[in-house]
């Protein structure tokens, strides 16, 4: 992790290590994935600076996100404008009020970089019917009623998988269907 | 349209004087009538729906609870009017509802419904009458109903539009407010109708109740508790003041403090600052809410819950250790003296009485002591035996009226009613007893048994002048008394009132009195023993005596109109306020002034109404009176201020809109009033091109689709799988409230959102839109912690964007700032298609580029236990298809994940039958 100058976020990194080093974002928060911050009282005075880094960025990294930092009373014009060059540049634009929000979400960005997304779906139960039922339905114009006596019907998933387009539609309720 | 209005001015004949003057105005020309509180806006309203109530009109009546359209039906029903108003809701399919407009007569309808209806034309537009909007205050710029009505504007320039409203406080506040309303009504007159209106006046001064005030003198003790609060509550402001010295001041008043809205007003200032004010100001705004709870108490109900409710206050102060600064003032102190001297002697006599030191006292005291408990009772209960007693004797002289008349008792709340009619019934005595032992009773109770059993004889005592209005019943009740005193004193009380209870049913069938007595011996009999005492909340306590007296909370219930319901059914002789509110005293003149003109003086005479006399019982120079006061000061200025503006309001004459010329109607890109864009004054050239962007039909009950219609922008309403709004062919947006955001993060909504949004749309866009009136930020200051923590907003904000590097995130402070990005993000670009955007669900074609799998197999993957995001692809490169999958053995399994226990755990998964998994989970069991 690499920025270049010294600058009050860098304080509340705590979580995770950082070095300086010579890279065109101001942060590499990983392989594929880079931070520009901005502060907004600076863009304010310096409009332009946001879009020569944009176009010195490129699009070479997967995610590039823009942090915010809103400092400034009055947000919402420019707020607006960026929303709209972040939609155009492909950037992803995160909001932070304050030094230590900016450097909690580049903490996160390191720290959950390699972590599935299990957080965010919807927890499962873990005992058998469920996961199965969750499995089944998971395709097109199955319901959970369907699972069930798919599964009455033919026994497995494996059985359920390799019957044949026939031996589905004469299961109740599934009618000419296809998996 | 003239012969109609003759016709009806004879059925008129019903309103009053100065209604039918309202009436007349704003049927010949359309306006926002403000009616002072009580004052009879309902019946205004209803006249109207009479009047439309035939098939060959269509008139839609706005900004109705279901409650109030019940009365209404209800209303027009027993005045046998024919076609009923019919409630237009989601029950009605889609495809019926055209027909279902096309039958006319008032329909009531929820907002949403009908702003797709307009925007879709399953409305005939140009066939409505008009509409009649209730509670007309309401209705700001960016809410549903003023769509509506712009939507109609457009469609339709001949219906009219009326507008109704009584709350005349509610335009006080903010700049010119009567303006914008009625900018957003299109109505160009406002009519006022201020109680001290001269045709309002002068009517109701012909028919003016008998008002007798009683003013009851707050005990010594109640007046001490009331100076402190009132001291402490004085103390608070100040401070308040002194932390936040931008709050305006003038507001802050102790005046106003003591007024109902004042916690409303002082949120108001507040909330969009919450977030930056210190613990001592959010510390001392919650006191402030103590303190007028206090305050309200303290008159309201008696010495004991005071007490208690001052005592789980200090309880508590101790158990959080919570530092509230007032807790230590010297008012406080007498405050909590003077509220133990009402419930018991001083403190250290109790001590006394264990101590045995009882020696050093004087005899005097010595006699007291006995009592312990002074339970000192209400003034004002004292006040309303001897109105009942003073109406039970004229009762007694008024059978040459057609019998004794009823009385009606009007109290705040349930509470109140609960305890004012334990009191009529049981006696203040035996009642404080009881709440005393409920709530303080355990550890007094060694010493309470021989109290108790001098309380049983000494209530007896007083059961017969408390009960006194019980004329035939009061020895009945009596020797019942004595039979159960015997037992407990506590259950007789509650058997009492499971007795009433019962009586109250059978006063429903049977309203005539003669009947009592003979009723009198099956209820005795019919007694369950443990009737709860805990009535329910919503009816009106009635107690059936021998005039017929019913207790009625102000407050509370679920039906508004539940008060004026009960006078008309009761018709009481006598009504006895309690408690002092401005609506129901104009509801009782206008009730008062509207009998004479029924027909029903062919059966009464006219003593019976001159009679009709109100009882006000009310604390002199107390914060109640005070509180009555202010409300109707605040009201009467509200009114001063409204005539004020109307004086200098300037209407333009295409106000109505009922040409081409009103600028509202125009949907330019420039925003009318609010959310000015200077940079776009320069007047764009409309594109050629209709703008359109397609809404998700869930999406209209937020307010956001109004104002991009506003902006220009057609709207498609349709039901969308994927998505709430689409811009373009490639921009889809998932609107989120940050309450949304968070739940949805945390189900996981939001992740099979974006799963979706990713694969069928180029450009999906997350919209987290904060609301207007609370602070513009995440998270609340100062409420980071030191760690990476997986609950938080930001953390789960970062995984989604890490998983999504395709999803743009937009942060808007408020619908409207909203509506303009929209706009902007749609310049250049080609509209989308109501068509696809309807069809993308799961089976319509992904975009090209996103993968090079299938994704329902890819799913389907995932779900299997031991496969996960990571192994997934492996698995995919190797397999051809799910069948192939299934045919794989383990070892081959455990290859291609590169994991043994995956592999045991994804085999075990797909070969096991349902049978055994039923056979397991039942041996789990």
């Amino acid at each position: 992790v690499s920025p270049q100058r010294g600058n009050p976020v860098l304080k509340f990194i705590r979580n995770v290590p950082w070095e300086f080093g010579d890279v065109v974002p101001d942060y590499v928060l990983g392989q594929s994935s880079c931070a520009l911050f901005l502060s907004l009282r600076y863009h304010h005075l310096n409009p332009e600076y946001i879009h020569e880094r944009l176009r010195g960025l490129g699009r070479s990294y997967g995610l590039q996100v823009l942090l915010l930092q809103v400092d400034v009373k009055d947000p919402h014009q420019s707020l607006k404008d960026l929303a709209k060059v972040c939609l155009l540049t492909d950037c992803t634009l995160l909001v932070a009020w304050s030094p230590e929000e900016a450097g909690r979400y580049l903490e996160t960005f390191k720290s959950y970089e390699q972590k599935p997304p299990d957080l965010l779906k919807e927890r499962v139960e873990q005992d058998f019917l469920s996961r199965m039922t969750d499995c089944l339905t998971s395709v097109k114009s199955v319901n959970k009623t369907d699972s069930l006596s798919l599964l009455s019907t033919f026994g497995s998933l494996a059985a359920v998988v390799a019957a044949s387009r026939e031996d589905l539609s004469l299961c109740p309720g599934v009618g000419p269907q296809k998996v | 349209r003239r012969a109609r209005v003759r016709g009806c001015g004879a059925a008129m004949a019903a309103l009053l004087e100065h209604e039918s003057q309202i009436f007349l105005e704003l049927f010949h020309r359309d306006g926002l009538a403000v009616c002072a509180r009580g004052l009879g806006i309902d019946r205004l309203l209803l006249r109207f729906l009479r009047l439309y109530c035939e098939p060959a009109s269509l008139v839609l009546v706005l900004n109705t609870s279901p409650a109030e359209e019940e009365y209404f039906i209800d209303q027009l029903r027993s005045d046998g009017v024919v076609h009923l108003p019919r409630r237009v809701t989601n029950e009605i399919a889609n495809n019926t509802r055209y027909e279902f407009y096309t039958q006319g007569g008032v329909i009531f309808a929820t907002s949403r419904i009908l702003v797709v209806d307009f925007l879709t034309d399953r409305i005939p537009a140009n066939l409505i009458t008009g509409i009649l909007v209730y509670k007309a205050h309401r209705i700001i710029e960016s809410c549903q109903e003023a769509f509506i009505l712009r939507l109609y504007r457009q469609k339709n320039k001949q219906g009219f539009i009326k507008a109704f409203t009584d709350n005349a406080v509610a335009f006080n506040t903010g700049f010119c407010q009567v303006e914008r309303v009625m900018k957003n009504l299109f109505v160009g007159k406002l009519y006022l109708w201020p109680r001290f209106h001269i045709a309002v006046h002068s009517f109701l001064e012909k028919h003016k109740p008998e008002v007798v005030e009683i003013h009851v003198a707050m005990t010594p003790a109640m007046l001490a508790i009331q100076t402190s609060i009132l001291d402490i509550l004085n103390a608070c402001l100040r401070e308040l003041k002194r932390y936040n010295p931008v709050l305006e001041v003038e507001d802050l008043s102790l005046e106003n403090a003591i007024g109902k809205p004042f916690d409303k007003t002082i949120r108001h200032y507040l909330d969009p600052l919450w977030h930056q004010l210190g613990a001592k100001t959010k510390s001392l705004v919650q006191d402030l809410k103590i303190l007028r709870t206090l305050l309200l108490y303290l008159t309201q109900y008696d010495c004991v819950t005071f007490l208690n409710l001052l005592e789980s206050l200090k309880a508590s102060e101790k158990a959080f250790g919570e530092n509230s600064g007032w807790l230590f003032l010297d008012s406080s102190t007498s405050m909590f003296v003077n509220a133990r001297a009402r419930v018991y002697r001083i403190a250290d006599e109790k001590l006394n009485q264990k101590g045995k030191v009882s020696e050093k006292r004087d005899v005097k005291k010595e006699n007291e002591l006995k009592r312990e408990l002074i339970l000192e009772s209400n003034p004002k209960w004292e006040a309303l035996r001897e109105v009942l007693k003073e109406i039970e004797n004229e009762n007694k002289n008024s059978d040459n009226l057609g019998g004794p008349g009823q009385v009606l008792i009007c109290a705040s709340d349930d509470r109140a009613c609960a305890q004012l009619r334990e009191y009529i019934i049981a006696g203040a005595e035996a009642f404080l007893t009881r709440l005393y032992n409920k709530t303080f009773g355990k550890d007094e109770k060694a010493g309470e048994v021989w109290i108790k059993d001098r309380k049983a004889v000494k209530s007896k005592g007083n059961a017969k002048p408390d009960i006194g209005p019980q004329a035939k019943k009061a020895k009945l009740t009596a020797s019942l008394k004595q039979n159960k005193h015997k037992k407990q004193q506590d259950r007789t009380i509650i058997q009492m009132i499971g007795k009433t209870e019962e009586e109250k049913r059978e006063e429903v069938e049977v309203e005539d009195n003669k009947e009592l007595s003979s009723s009198q011996d099956s209820t005795e009999e019919t007694i369950p023993e443990g009737f709860d005492v805990n009535l329910p909340s919503d009816c009106y306590y009635g107690i059936f005596k021998d005039p017929l007296t019913i207790i009625h909370p102000l407050q509370g219930c679920g039906d508004p109109y539940a008060l004026t319901r009960v006078l008309h059914e009761v018709e009481p002789r006598y009504v006895v306020l309690y408690d002092a509110e401005l609506t129901f005293v104009r509801q009782l003149e206008i009730y008062k002034a509207s009998r004479p003109g029924k027909p029903l003086r062919q059966f009464c005479d006219l003593f019976f109404f001159s009679t009709c006399r109100v009882y006000f019982i009310i604390y002199g120079g107390s914060t109640e009176e005070q509180r009555y006061l202010t409300a109707l000061r605040k009201e009467k200025e509200a009114f001063e201020k409204l005539i004020r503006e109307k004086a200098s309001m300037v209407v333009p004459e295409e106000r109505e809109g009922r040409d081409e010329t009103n600028l509202d109607l125009l949907r330019d890109a420039r925003p009318a009033s609010a959310s000015v864009d200077t940079r776009k004054a320069g007047g764009q050239e409309q594109k050629s091109v209709q703008q359109t962007i397609i809404v998700d039909m869930r999406e209209f009950r937020s307010e956001l689709p109004s104002l991009i219609h506003r902006r220009g922008i057609d709207i498609e309403p349709v039901t969308l799988e994927v998505g709430d709004y689409i811009l373009t062919p490639d921009i889809c947006v998932e609107r989120k409230s940050i309450s949304d955001l968070i739940g949805s993060l945390n189900n996981g909504r939001l992740y099979a959102q974006c799963i979706s949004m990713c694969r069928y749309y180029k450009r999906p866009v997350l919209l987290i839109e904060f609301d207007p009136n609370k602070p513009f930020s995440l998270i609340p200051r100062g409420s980071l912690h030191q760690e990476i923590s997986s609950n938080d907003v930001t953390s789960k904000l970062t995984l989604l964007t890490l998983h999504f590097p395709k999803l743009r995130i937009l942060w808007c402070p408020s619908p409207h700032a909203t509506a303009e990005l929209f706009e902007e993000l749609k310049q250049n670009h080609p509209q989308p298609d109501a068509e696809t955007a309807m069809s993308v669900t799961a089976d319509s074609e992904i975009l090209p580029e996103s993968d090079k799998y299938n994704p329902g197999p890819q799913d389907f993957l995932l779900k299997m236990p031991g496969v996960n995001a990571k192994n997934c692809r492996a698995v995919m490169n190797h397999v051809k298809s799910i069948a192939e999958l299934v045919t794989l053995s383990k070892d081959e399994l455990s290859q291609i994940l590169g994991n043994a226990t995956n592999a045991t755990q994804l085999f075990d998964f797909i070969h096991l039958t349902y049978g055994e998994a039923l056979a397991k989970g039942k041996s789990k069991k």
